[in-house]
Parts: structure tokens; C-alpha cells; sequence
């Protein structure tokens, strides 16, 4: 544990220079900017910053991402109560309560609770990750190919069992996800899979289109489907207001307490914080003293579903540091990255990289508290920017996104998949399934596969390498159960809990 | 209109053809386990054969709930026109940008878009047009240095 506070000490040092906290700025103001505009979210806008990274150092490549997704984060939370428009799918929850606060004219209070209570959320998956990360990352020093293999499997296994979709659909998403990642040259054996001849898919499908495609150009058809222009309250702040919601904010620590935890624990098995967000949400509306005046502006369905939230978005940096294991749609595209840089994610990164790893987690802190601040600030501006009709932002955003899909390897054929994968994922939004699943499946599929493969080489093709010591046997075990959980929750008729977290989605306008 | 046991199945079979054609995909790669493993196509044949089920599945479901899902408007006609009206112009853009560049396209797109579907006036569309594409060009060519898809016109001012 010390030694811990003396590598964090190390990554302040490292964080705290003049040319990063301008990039934490730069980072959590471009991130406010892509979570206020519908269409863009932290996944894609993340996706699209990437390419202008390739040339910066990994150091402070990743302040830049990270903030970018904090930024992100507290930008939704803005449209939800402003506008009732998620400019998240994480911040949808945030809506149910957010939305009628603000119309009650107590908008300032109702993003007091937000910014703060998300800030809050953020700093207790920090603490978790500043805590737990590197004993993670010492334990997982132990791992072989099969213990990796189970740790993947875990994840995909948790999102079944957890992500809060049917868990049908789910696998949908994920065996979609798992299909194109397959595409172009297997790294085992050399040969080409599922290319068909067409010399555009060698080098494969790159995630980063599919995002762009999915959770960018996706999210901008449904926005113009329910309507095209904004009505919402207005962005002045009242500091009255928000002195008087700072005040009252240590009497809902429970709320916090247990929106945390739910975060925590969804970032770290990869359910992400969408799913936070409406467990804790659903979580806290029964749970609660003030449970029947949820919906009708009730401060505590602002605070719960946003501490999820950010805790979530935090934590979900622990997996994919100390594994190499993203655990949300956004971390799987970060990781993507550092492998662009060159870095190998996983618990190497603890021993060579002590510079990029704790000055990433001394920046999330540094950042978190930079985007309460910012986000604070620039309510007005940025509801000012919305008030720019969505008939001239629409377009501009997806010049945005297709000239992202262009950048990740300067290929024509790029913008037709993004196109393809924005009606997908239109058509998946409509239809509940699950988005998250399939970038995840994409962005570590093919090394789950190079792990189970190793391990059978290993094993001379027997599975009983997945039991072969206490350890994989656990995960293992661990991961089957959850992968015949829906079966034996349906059997059981033991549906409760996952209800209350298909609240989603709500009625447009309502 | 469109109602969500139609889009249900629509879906599903888009997802089942999807698996239908990795199916065809794997015909000529090694499918099999032998003593070093699973073969290159020993998962892909797998995840395809799983999507074929899970989707059917996901139709068997959407057709035993048929009374209520047929019942669910998904896409009102008026939406799904403006999804239309808004879709079918960035399907011009990625065609156009095939062969004339991505600045070019971009900035018809634009035009295009905020005068014809947004109804705003002409000068409000070419400065954004404009704007959007020469701010796009200075920060991806010249700042960052990473070139976009350019066309015969780039080449004939010099700038290709």
C-alpha cells in the first residue's frame, strides 16, 4: 500500500507539468464539447482523437484520451437535465430525475448534484484503482496463456450474465463482435479468414470504424428520428442554487456510498457505466426513503445514476491496465491505442512503464477535478451551442465521424463500413442489443483466441489445461457459472433485478 | 410505419444471413482440433454457427411475443422520413467521396444538407460548408499532418 502512494507521488510528479495540465484542459473541454453533442459520445470522440496522437508520447497521449473521456462523462450529464437529450447512452438515466428538476427551475441545483456527486463517483474508482491496481497487476504477473484465457472469458461471460440486455441479444452482439475481428490474417497460422477475396478486408475490420460507425453516426439517426431541435431549459446558472445543493449533498451519502459501489463493480467486470448508471438508479428507487418521488425531480435520481456512472468510467481503467482487459466500450477503444504507441497493456506496464501508468492514474485525479470545475463553467456556453439549430451540428458532426472512419487507415472503403455499421447500429438501439459487447468481442476477441490457442498447444489440445491449477480452475469455474447464469435465473423466474435495469429506453420527450 | 416485430425479425435475419456468409467463409480454412488445438477455422465456423442460432432464437422470441411486439410502432412515418432525409445524403457523401476526395464531398454534403434538408438559407450553407472544409483542411494537413482522400480537383490546385 505505501509503496503505492510513493508511485502515485511519482505520478504527480510526472502529471503535474505545465504542458500536461494544459492537455487535461484541452482534453476535458473537447470532451465536454463531444458528450454535450448528441452523436458524439466518449467511445467515438476518443476513437476520433486517436489518429492525432499516433506522433505524441504515450504519457501524454493518454492524459489526453482520458480526460477527453471524463469530459465526455460530465457533458452528457449537461444535455440530460438541460435538454432531457442523453448526450450519453451512460446519461440516460440521469434524465428520469435531471430533466424535471431542471424544468422546475431548479436546473443549477439539479447539475450541482451531477458534477459534484459524478466527481465523487470518479475519485472513489481512482482510489479503488490507486489501491488495487498494482496488486492486480503483480498477481496477474503469474498468469499463463490459460489463465488469460479465463480471464477473458470471464469478461465475456459477465457481460451474459450482467450487462443488463436479453442476454440473447448480448450474445448476438458479442459473436457479431467476435465474426469481424476474425476477418483478415490469423496471427497463429498465418492464413487469411473470412476475407472472400476482397483485397479491402486483408488487413481486416478496424474497431475504431465500427465505433464511429455504431456509436457515432448510429446515435445521430436516432437523434434526428425524435426530432430535430432542441427545447430545453435554460443554461444561467444561479449560484444561490448551487450553493444550496452543495449544502445539502452530505445528506445523501448513502445514495453516493452505494452508487460507487455499483460503479466499481460494473467497471471492473465490464458491464460499463451504462448499466451502472441504471442499476444504481433502479437500485436506489427501491432502496430509498425518497424511492415513490423518483421521476418527479427527487435530487438522489440525479445523484445515484451519475456517481455510477463516473465511478464506473474510472474503474473501468483497472482491468485494462493491470490485464489488458477493457472494461467499457470507451477503455476498449484506449486500449487499441496503447498498443498503437507501442505498449504492451497488462501487468508489464506496472514494471516498464511506471511513468505512463501512474502518471495516467495521478491525471484521472488532477482531470476528474479539473471536469467538476470546467463542467461547471461552461453550462452556459455550452447550452448557448445548442441552441445552434440541429439542422446545421447534425451535418458537421458527421463530417466529423466520416472523416475520423477516413483517418484510421486512410482507406475509401472505410467510409462505407461506417455507414454500414451506423445503420446497425441504429437498428440494434431500436431493437435493445446491446453495442458495448460487440467492440469488446472486437478489441480482444482475437487475443482471447491467441491465449486459448497457446493454451491448447500447451496442453497438446486437451481442456483440461483451464483446470489445471487452483487459480485458472477458479476463473474457469467462475466464468461457466455466469455464462449459464440467464439459463438458471429464467429457470428460476429470477428476473427482478435485471428489469430494473432494461429501464431503458425512455420515451422520447417524456 | 414500422413495427418492432417486423424490425425483430428484419434484424434477426440480417444476423443470420451475416452468419450464413461466415459459414461460406470458413468452407476452405481447417475447421478442425487436432493435437496442437483448434485450427484458423475452428472458431470461425463456430461464431457463425452461433449467430445462425441466436438469431433464429432471437426470431422464435420475437414471434411467440407477436400479438404485443406488433402492437409497438418502432419508426412513425414522420421520424423515419427525417431519418431518411437525414441518412441519405451521408450515403451521396461517401459516394461522391470515392472519386472526387473527401473535401469535396464534404463540402457538397454540407451545402447540400443544412439548404435542402435543413432549409436554411443559401448563405448560411456555403459558410458552413466552406468554413467546416477549409478549418478540416489546416488541421488535418497542415497541423497534424495526417493526409485525407483527395480528388482530381486537390491535384488540379496544386494542394494534392
Amino acid at each position: 500500500m505505501l509503496s503505492n502512494l510513493d508511485a502515485l507521488m511519482h505520478g504527480f510528479s510526472v502529471a503535474l507539468t505545465a504542458h500536461h495540465l494544459l492537455l487535461m484542459v484541452a482534453g476535458v473541454l473537447l470532451g465536454i464539447l463531444v458528450g454535450v453533442l448528441p452523436g458524439l459520445g466518449a467511445p467515438n470522440g476518443v476513437t476520433l482523437l486517436l489518429p492525432l496522437t499516433f506522433s505524441m508520447d504515450p504519457v501524454s497521449a493518454i492524459i489526453l484520451l482520458t480526460s477527453l473521456y471524463w469530459g465526455a462523462l460530465f457533458g452528457g450529464s449537461t444535455t440530460s437535465i438541460l435538454f432531457n437529450i442523453p448526450g450519453e447512452p451512460s446519461s440516460v438515466a440521469t434524465t428520469f430525475d435531471g430533466y424535471p428538476m431542471a424544468r422546475q427551475g431548479r436546473a443549477s441545483e439539479a447539475l450541482t448534484y451531477a458534477f459534484v456527486s459524478a466527481g465523487i463517483g470518479a475519485l472513489v474508482g481512482i482510489v479503488v484503482i490507486t489501491l488495487l491496481s498494482s496488486a492486480v497487476a503483480s498477481f496477474a504477473l503469474r498468469f499463463g496463456p490459460p489463465e488469460y484465457f479465463a480471464v477473458y472469458l470471464l469478461a465475456f461471460a459477465s457481460f451474459i450474465a450482467f450487462g443488463g440486455g436479453a442476454p440473447l441479444k448480448t450474445i448476438v452482439s458479442l459473436a457479431l463482435g467476435f465474426g469481424f475481428g476474425m476477418m483478415g490474417m490469423d496471427t497463429v497460422s498465418g492464413s487469411m479468414r473470412l476475407t472472400f477475396d476482397i483485397p479491402e478486408l486483408i488487413r481486416g475490420i478496424s474497431f475504431l470504424v465500427v465505433v464511429i460507425g455504431l456509436f457515432g453516426l448510429g446515435e445521430l439517426l436516432l437523434t434526428i428520428e425524435e426530432g430535430p431541435e432542441f427545447k430545453g431549459a435554460s443554461g444561467r446558472l444561479d449560484p444561490r442554487g448551487m450553493l444550496r445543493a452543495l449544502a445539502s449533498m452530505p445528506r445523501y451519502w448513502v445514495a453516493v456510498l452505494r452508487g460507487s459501489a455499483v460503479g466499481v463493480w460494473m467497471g471492473i467486470t465490464p458491464g460499463g457505466p451504462t448499466a451502472a448508471s441504471f442499476m444504481s438508479y433502479g437500485l436506489a428507487r427501491r432502496t430509498s426513503r425518497n424511492g415513490v418521488r423518483f421521476g418527479q425531480g427527487e435530487p438522489e435520481g440525479v445523484i445515484a445514476p451519475e456517481t455510477a456512472d463516473h465511478a464506473a468510467g474510472t474503474s473501468a481503467m483497472l482491468p485494462m491496465l493491470s490485464l489488458g482487459i477493457p472494461g467499457s466500450a470507451t477503455s476498449a477503444v484506449m486500449l487499441g491505442g496503447l498498443m498503437i504507441w507501442g505498449l504492451n497493456p497488462g501487468p508489464m506496464l506496472f514494471i516498464e512503464q511506471r511513468d505512463f501508468v501512474w502518471g495516467m492514474i495521478a491525471s484521472m485525479y488532477l482531470g476528474n477535478v479539473i471536469g467538476v470545475i470546467l463542467a461547471l463553467a461552461t453550462v452556459p456556453l455550452f447550452a448557448a451551442m445548442l441552441s445552434v439549430s440541429f439542422s446545421i451540428i447534425g451535418p458537421v458532426i458527421v463530417t466529423v465521424c466520416l472523416v475520423g472512419a477516413y483517418t484510421v487507415a486512410g482507406a475509401p472503403f472505410d467510409l462505407w463500413l461506417a455507414v454500414a455499421f451506423g445503420v446497425a447500429g441504429y437498428l440494434m438501439k431500436k431493437l435493445d442489443y446491446p453495442l458495448a459487447p460487440l467492440v469488446l468481442a472486437m478489441v480482444i476477441g482475437d487475443k482471447a483466441e491467441d491465449a486459448f490457442r497457446q493454451s491448447m498447444l500447451m496442453s497438446s489440445g486437451s481442456l483440461g489445461v483451464l483446470w489445471s491449477n487452483p487459480l485458472v480452475g477458479t476463473l474457469s469455474t467462475i466464468a461457466a457459472l455466469f455464462l449459464l447464469w440467464p439459463l438458471a435465473s429464467a429457470l428460476l423466474g429470477w428476473r427482478r433485478t435485471s428489469k430494473a435495469m432494461r429501464l431503458a429506453p425512455p420515451e422520447p420527450g417524456a | 410505419m414500422l413495427r418492432r416485430l417486423h424490425l425483430e425479425l428484419g434484424f434477426a435475419a440480417c444476423v443470420f444471413l451475416v452468419g450464413l456468409v461466415g459459414l461460406r467463409g470458413t468452407a476452405d480454412l481447417d475447421t478442425g482440433w487436432t493435437s496442437d488445438g483448434p485450427q484458423a477455422g475452428f472458431f470461425p465456423l463456430r461464431v457463425s454457427l452461433i449467430l445462425m442460432a441466436a438469431s433464429a432464437l432471437v426470431a422464435l422470441n420475437a414471434w411467440r411475443a407477436r400479438v404485443a411486439l406488433s402492437r409497438v410502432v418502432v419508426v412513425e412515418g414522420e421520424g423515419g422520413a427525417r431519418v431518411l432525409r437525414f441518412g441519405l445524403p451521408i450515403l451521396g457523401m461517401v459516394l461522391v467521396a470515392q472519386w472526387l476526395g473527401l473535401y469535396v464531398a464534404m463540402a457538397l454534403y454540407l451545402l447540400g444538407a443544412i439548404r435542402f434538408a435543413g432549409g436554411r438559407r443559401w448563405t448560411v450553407a456555403l459558410g458552413v460548408a466552406i468554413g467546416v472544409t477549409a478549418v478540416t483542411f489546416v488541421v488535418f494537413e497542415r497541423w497534424f499532418s495526417v493526409p485525407l482522400l483527395k480528388g482530381p480537383l486537390e491535384v488540379m490546385l496544386g494542394l494534392g
